[in-house]
């Protein structure tokens, strides 16, 4: 079986059934008709292509890069990147440093990669309405309190970390930490656990009661 | 039973063999192609159904390689002969866009019908033809497509070196033929197991779901009677195909080959 054509096969499902939940995507896809979006991304042993229409086709590649790059119209954008720098290109913002830093490699219309990047970064999904379709209205309702609850304690914790972690780089200071520094995140820590171990007794009163409807 | 009673017929290399494979069977040369349209005839209404049953939903992925392979663009004319119920058909039409044009083109009116219902449903209308052809004939000037397509449709025809011939006439140059035929299995092992399904399981399947047991006996004689890769490989080359080859896809149960018309 074409392995690469199973992978293609699934992400284009993914992408058109995220895009189909939003209705506001078909205006991003509007600008893209006709173009083509090619992502090389080390270690795949194939190039992704994203041709654009009412819809996202995806085929993959087995062109090298080169002869992919000296094909390209006007019309079309290659990227190579790595799989780790790949969430990076949420942010359009970032693509200059990447490109700087040569952790991304654009060749073809640049207009065209911050069109998709917007298409994707963009979508505004409602995913309680749309697992209320599948559930019923309480349960997603209530599922996804939790999930947001937990998604916020998450980003509180993420946050602080950074900032103390931020704190410390630019302030120069002495890296073995202060005592009450350490009493205090170990405090916050503690926070945390008491907040993931509320989380996870809702999920599963959740759950049960998922289970017996 | 799973043993092949004949061999390829000759009429590949010789067009003046009177007499022609159908399935198992020899028939008259003139006759290959209304028995051909019978069978499509009878499983034109379920023929999707079928494919998806038979293949267990495979075929779409070897369709969708046959299409990465293609290297279609906004703005090209392609033609898929023998193009059925226009599986290729539907994800082209996209990919050429409007600057673009796909040829649907088959033999039999009543899969053709079958494929332009499922198109328009779909919404795709713009840049599609419909076209009645013979793909041994194809009425179509000297280099029209950029890309010419058939997807299990070779085995089907009567002579198959003219099919091949009249679709490097109607290829510009640079031009590139994919077909996506049935073909040997690379492994004794698994052409067994494939002797088995195809003609136990297969016949059966058909006759209960499609009612049509006899189409689907044929359909996996016409597959064994068809020639393996290499052979088909030198039918390109013979029809003035160059950088041809060819990739086994699921251990050669299919193989996709590509030539190019320069
Ligand atoms: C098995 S179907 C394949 C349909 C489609 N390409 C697909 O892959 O689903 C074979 C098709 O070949 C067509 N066919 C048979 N002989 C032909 C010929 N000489 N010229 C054009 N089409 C032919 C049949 O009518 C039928 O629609």
């Amino acid at each position: 079986m074409p392995a690469s054509a199973l992978f293609s096969a699934t992400i284009e499902r993914l992408i058109n059934q995220m895009l189909s939940m939003d209705p506001d995507s078909a205006a991003r896809l509007k600008p893209l008709a006709g173009s083509r979006f090619v992502i090389f991304v080390t270690p795949l042993p194939f190039g992704i292509e994203l041709h654009f229409s009412d819809r996202v086709d995806v085929l993959t590649t087995q062109q090298p890069r080169d002869a992919l790059i000296a094909s390209l119209t006007a019309a079309d954008c290659c990227i190579q990147t790595s799989l780790d720098t790949l969430p990076t290109l949420k942010d359009t913002s970032q693509l200059t440093r990447l490109i700087q830093e040569k952790k991304l490699n654009l060749d073809g219309e640049l207009r065209i990669a911050q069109q998709v990047s917007a298409l994707f970064q963009q979508l505004d999904i409602d995913w309680e309405e749309h697992l209320a379709e599948h559930t019923n209205d309480v349960l997603a309702h209530e599922v996804f309190s939790a999930g947001k609850r937990m998604h916020n304690t998450l980003l509180t914790f993420t946050r602080k970390l950074s900032r103390t972690v931020g704190n410390a780089v630019v302030e120069e200071k002495q890296l073995a930490a202060h005592r009450l520094a350490v009493m205090h995140f170990n405090d916050e820590v503690s926070e945390l656990r008491d907040d993931v171990a509320r989380a996870e007794v809702r999920l599963q009163k959740l759950e049960e009661q998922a289970n017996k409807n | 039973m799973s043993d092949n009673p004949n061999t390829p017929s000759t009429s590949e290399n010789q067009n003046t063999a009177v007499t022609t494979d159908f399935g198992y069977k020899q028939v008259d040369k003139s006759q290959k192609a209304s028995m051909v349209a019978n069978v499509f005839d009878s499983v034109a209404a379920k023929y999707d159904v079928m494919n998806d049953l038979m293949s267990l939903g495979i075929h779409r992925l070897w369709k969708r390689y046959t299409i990465d392979c293609s290297g279609a663009r906004a703005g090209h004319k392609i033609l898929d002969i023998a193009g059925g119920t226009g599986d290729l058909t539907a994800k082209f039409s996209r990919l050429v866009g409007p600057t673009g044009n796909v040829t649907l083109a088959d033999i039999n009116l009543s899969m053709l019908t079958v494929g332009r219902d499922k198109l328009r449903d779909r919404g795709l209308i713009s840049n599609i033809d419909y076209v009645q052809a013979d793909a041994e004939a194809l009425p179509f000037p000297d280099n029209s497509f950029d890309i010419v397509t058939m997807a299990f449709g070779l085995r089907n025809v009567t002579e198959k070196q003219n099919a091949l011939n009249s679709i490097y006439r109607v290829l510009k140059p640079g031009g590139r033929l994919l077909v996506l035929e049935f073909s040997k299995p690379t492994t004794e092992q698994l052409s067994k197991l494939y002797d088995m399904y195809s003609f136990h399981v297969l016949p059966k399947m058909g006759q209960l779901v499609a009612n049509d047991g006899e189409s689907y006996q044929y359909l996996a004689e016409s597959i064994r009677m068809h020639p393996d890769q290499e052979t088909l490989k030198g039918m390109f080359e013979k029809a003035g195909f160059e950088q041809c080859d060819y990739k086994n896809l699921t251990g050669g149960i299919v193989a996709l080959h590509r030539g190019y018309k320069f």
